[in-house]
């Protein structure tokens, strides 16, 4: 068996936990049904990855299988590692009727042509998403499987999201790409994060969205505490209008799990009490970031305890509502007032 | 033994109204402020008078001085040995505070050494019945980085393990560094101590807990003293990003990083990360001088430093709505250290090293039980 094959062997058996090993071992399909039953799943993981070398080469697969479990595992458990997330924008005419077998040719046949070694391997899964794993060659070296870029697209959206890229890389998917969908350019949509679910659900608005209600008390019921009748709540209605508010600007429920928003601010200082700083020509140069488990819903909790005053800045609420986390806030200089405003 | 006081202090800190320049009040009696550095210790002197080391002290309406000075000599390379300094540098410290020391002798520092390493061995043999590893332990003092006659010289204690086979290796890392200070510490209390106690109240450590814990228990057993952990709270962090930020002029600080934990679920982080150089001209307008000025001018107030932060959070305010004094500052950093509230701080530059020892020493005092 090939170098690169026990390799690639070893580090999946490495990288996917017990628990997933034989869901995804079986969803493989590769070993039969007694090599299946025979795995001891108690013992270390390298004995574990030599037990699965041995059936592997008794079964005499290939790479292209290999590369197939790994793909399977990546699949159904995406949520690891750094996605970013791409658009394709000015679409062609006849961009809306590309069709599935349409793109997997063009792209492999494209890609092919750009980069000399580039082993390309395309899935489409049950929710429309196109998977496409790549292993980067070039002119002298073969396709390094240890390392591939995964992308994901979905068909007739403009999104596109891709694991580990470098800018050689990128630019020769970018090509390949917008060829595929036929489109005239592909920018970076400035979002990025660990959870692959949370940044596809934010760009593709998959989450309970909250709107301005004249009546919003069936939110109202749901999020309020249990109040005793003899006690009247003085906040109450404050209480209420923030929640509300908190809720339109970034949703109601569960929301995507998002881990950080950059700001970068380059805008003028400006304080009452401080007239010789606010006079200065010079913008304020800083970098703010927020960092949460579920930024989101921290973001929302801020706006609905008055930590965040509302109504909610756009600056915040650009986040679900462009989906991007990374911004670059300048001065919008219009007229004789500077306005803040989210220009990139 | 150790008394756990209540923090009637940082309330009182709270309250210090921006334009106290005149009158400094206490239960006793009120003190004209003859200039702002000397007030601190008039009031202290006022009470301690009444009340030496017993439990009325919680009573005393301490703070933190509401003004500071650079050090009388700029280059702090003249006075201690750079290894010595090396050695204290770049390192993150976990902070302690320590209650005077009974008995510590400057001139049986090496018999302190052997006594510390075999009392380890002895209480590693206890707990390992295994391969038990020898630790050398080494006792120095770092002369230079007290300011005045009547604080107590540096410790530094570091221990290396000592290996079977190597022979005395020079550059053998330390696994373990610690070192006692008082820089700058408040006179009247350290003149109103008996004779025999010496005060270093501030201790940092450096490795394993473990054996972080043998050397605290070693110094209880042998000079009857008490070890807290010394969180770093936000005034004194406030005070940081002040100090380092006015030695930009002298040192670049590459930026100003400030880290606030706002109490939401899940919990949120902000990170608020000023360019140099805005920071420093912020600063500066904040003193309301020229760059110059403000270079040469070697006094802080408490003043500057809150209109600073109220300038800082202000811009964050105006941007975003949200109140970052909600939240608590928990880190500060610059490229001339780093300091976190649980009671971390890492000094990179030498130049702060004495103004940040000294309010690292304040604080100590101020948290200890008598």
């Amino acid at each position: 068996m090939e170098d690169q094959m026990k390799s690639l062997l070893r580090q999946l058996v490495r990288r996917i936990p017990i628990r997933f090993l034989k869901v995804t071992l079986e969803k493989w399909g590769r070993l039969t049904v007694a090599q299946q039953q025979n795995i001891d799943f108690t013992q270390t993981k390298w004995a574990l990855a030599d037990e699965l070398i041995a059936y592997s080469e008794e079964n005499r697969l290939t790479l292209r299988h290999i590369t197939e479990l790994e793909m399977i595992y990546v699949i159904d458990n995406p949520n690891q590692g750094m996605w970013h997330a791409f658009q394709l924008v000015d679409p062609e005419s006849d961009a809306p009727a590309v069709e599935l077998m349409q793109f997997k040719e063009q792209f492999k046949s494209h890609l092919n042509e750009l980069v000399r070694n580039v082993s390309v391997k395309m899935k489409k899964n049950t929710d429309e998403a196109v998977w496409i794993r790549i292993a980067w060659g070039d002119s002298c070296s073969r396709p390094n499987n240890m390392r591939p870029t995964y992308v994901v697209h979905y068909l007739q959206t403009p999104y596109v999201f891709v694991t580990r890229l470098t800018s050689k890389q990128k630019t020769l998917l970018s090509q390949a790409m917008i060829i595929a969908t036929r489109h005239q350019a592909i920018k970076d949509a400035h979002l990025s994060g660990r959870n692959f679910s949370a940044i596809r659900d934010l760009l593709m608005q998959e989450y309970e969205q909250v709107f301005p209600a004249k009546y919003p008390s069936a939110l109202v019921e749901r999020n309020q505490i249990a109040a005793l009748p003899n006690i009247e709540r003085e906040q109450a209605e404050a209480e209420v209008n923030r929640l509300q508010m908190a809720c339109e600007a970034f949703g109601g429920g569960k929301l995507p799990q998002l881990q950080s928003v950059v700001y970068k601010l380059e805008t003028k200082f400006k304080d009452p009490s401080n007239q010789t700083f606010t006079e200065r020509e010079k913008p304020f140069n800083c970098v703010v970031t927020f960092t949460s488990k579920n930024l989101l819903e921290s973001l929302r909790h801020c706006a609905s305890s008055g930590i965040a005053s509302t109504p909610i800045t756009p600056l915040l609420s650009s986040i679900p509502r462009r989906g991007r986390n990374y911004f670059v806030i300048t001065d919008k200089v219009s007229g004789p007032s500077s306005q803040i405003n989210p220009t990139v | 033994m150790c008394f756990r006081r209540s923090s009637v202090w940082i309330g009182v800190a709270k309250m210090v109204p921006a334009r106290q320049k005149s009158v400094a009040r206490t239960p006793n009696s009120v003190v004209q402020r003859k200039s702002k550095i000397k007030s601190y210790r008039q009031s202290y002197q006022s009470m301690t008078a009444a009340s030496r080391l017993c439990l009325t002290r919680a009573l005393t309406s301490l703070w933190l001085n509401t003004s500071r000075t650079a050090p009388k000599s700029d280059n702090i390379l003249d006075k201690v040995d750079p290894r010595q300094l090396a050695s204290l540098m770049k390192t993150e410290w976990q902070l302690s505070y320590v209650t005077p020391l009974y008995q510590f002798r400057y001139t049986q520092l090496k018999s302190y050494s052997r006594q510390l390493s075999a009392f380890m061995a002895a209480e590693k043999e206890q707990v390992e019945d295994g391969a038990t590893q020898n630790f050398k332990v080494s006792f120095s003092v770092v002369h230079g980085l007290v300011e005045t006659d009547y604080d107590a010289e540096t410790i530094l204690i570091q221990i290396y393990s000592k290996s079977f086979f190597a022979g005395q290796n020079e550059h053998q890392k330390p696994v373990w560094k610690g070192w006692l200070a008082c820089v700058n510490g408040n006179r009247d209390y350290i003149n109103s101590l008996p004779k025999e106690f010496i005060s270093l109240p501030l201790f940092g450590s450096s490795g394993t807990e473990a054996l972080t814990a043998l050397v605290k228990s070693w110094f209880q057993k042998n000079f009857d003293c008490c070890f807290g952990s010394l969180e770093i709270n936000h005034i004194s962090l406030q005070w940081l990003v002040a100090l380092w930020t006015n030695y930009h002029a002298e040192s670049n600080i590459k930026q100003l990083q400030m880290i606030w934990t706002l109490p939401v679920q899940p919990l949120l982080q902000v990170s608020y990360a000023v360019n140099p150089v805005d920071a420093w001209e912020l600063w500066c307008s904040v003193k309301g001088d020229q760059p110059e000025l403000v270079k040469e001018n070697k006094v802080i107030d408490i003043d500057d430093v809150m209109r600073l932060m109220k300038g800082l959070m202000g811009y964050f305010y105006r941007l975003f709505k949200v109140d970052l004094s909600a939240g608590s500052l928990s880190s500060v950093s610059t490229a001339l250290g780093s300091a976190k509230c649980r009671g971390q701080i890492k000094i990179s530059n030498s130049k702060c090293m004495t103004t940040t020892l000294t309010l690292l020493t304040e604080c100590a005092l101020l948290k200890m039980p008598i």
